[in-house]
């Protein structure tokens, strides 16, 4: 049986780029902005791998643009946002995720039925 | 934080990947840990399990954003050339192994072993006419040139080839049970270095062909 830190991290290995698109798509950002965005919905990348490499995938894939920009304050950044192939990319992965949640559920939600009185 | 950038820079001269890629990468990453610092948030916290593998973590995003060049055509054609020929030297290696194991057995009694390979099978003298006397002063003229011969052979160094005017070659080899070097554990060693050099080297170059370690980098993912 798997630790709970392994399932999770195996759970999120397989979405967190679509997190990632998730966060671009409500508007551009840097790097550390996206780890703040994630930790700030419960989200915390602590002992996964970094978005460093899974944002230059994107980028690869098409899936996210990217520009040069001034911070607030600091040096100018590398800001991402989603494309047109991301957004549908996004829309796609969501619907994925929700079939599967769904089915996942009706499976635990069946075993939760029987343990509970 | 300046170590574990200077770490990433490291990795990214040694996979080639161009200076204003690098830069780029170096600098988004060094203002991230900058304001992730100034906000007392930890570097595990930014970079995820790559904080404790910067080199990890430098070729896995340099992969991930293909920016590592393949390698060029004739490295790779060096780097396969060098392969085939040391497959060649190695199995020359075995074998010359498998020949000493063959023709050095323990079992030789004799202090000095000479073997003889077959000559082919044609006659080494023509009889004509019918002159017995004649014929039996040749017989024990071949009977006395055979004797040299064998003399002859027996005094050879150890070591020599003598390939005969018939064609048969004799080989001379060194002492099987000397007191200096054992030429059939000598032999042995060699055929084993060869076989496993050879069956190394295949793997090796099998592996290459399918992409090699720049194929492994590509395939770190986040």
């Amino acid at each position: 049986m798997a630790s709970a830190e392994g399932r999770r991290s195996q759970l999120l290995r397989g979405v967190l780029d679509l997190c990632l698109l998730a966060v671009v798509e409500e508007g551009p950002a840097y790097g550390y902005e996206m780890t703040k965005r994630l930790r700030a919905r419960g989200l915390s990348i602590v002992g996964e791998g970094s978005i460093y490499p899974l944002l230059g995938r994107l980028e690869r894939d098409g899936l996210v643009e990217t520009y040069r920009a001034a911070s607030n304050g600091g040096p100018p950044r590398k800001y991402y946002r989603a494309s047109r192939k991301g957004q549908r990319a996004l829309a796609a992965g969501m619907s994925e995720w929700r079939s599967a949640r769904d089915a996942v559920d009706a499976v635990l939600g069946l075993v939760d039925a029987e343990v509970q009185p | 934080m300046n170590q574990f950038i200077e770490e990433c820079r490291r990795e990214w001269k040694r996979l080639r990947v161009p200076d204003p890629v690098a830069n780029e990468m170096a600098a988004d990453l060094e203002a991230d840990l900058k304001e992730a610092e100034a906000e007392g948030t930890s570097p595990h916290e930014v970079l995820g399990s790559g904080a404790s593998d910067p080199r990890s973590f430098a070729a896995s995003w340099a992969a991930e954003r293909a920016v590592i060049p393949p390698p060029t055509l004739t490295a790779r054609l060096r780097r396969r050339s060098l392969i085939h020929a040391a497959l060649a030297a190695l199995t020359l290696i075995a074998a010359i192994g498998a020949a000493l194991v063959i023709f050095a057995s323990p079992d030789a009694s004799a202090p000095t072993t000479a073997i003889r390979l077959p000559a082919p099978p044609y006659p080494t003298s023509i009889w004509t006419g019918t002159n017995m006397p004649e014929r039996a002063a040749l017989a024990r003229r071949e009977a006395e040139l055979a004797n040299e011969h064998a003399v002859f052979l027996s005094q050879l160094p150890e070591g020599a080839v003598w390939v005969q005017a018939n064609g048969g070659i004799v080989l001379r080899l060194p002492q099987a049970h000397g007191p200096g070097v054992e030429i059939h554990t000598v032999g042995s060693i060699l055929l084993i270095v060869g076989i496993v050099g050879v069956i190394l080297s295949m793997l090796f170059l099998l592996w290459s062909s399918r992409g090699g370690a720049d194929h492994s980098s590509r395939r770190q993912t986040a």
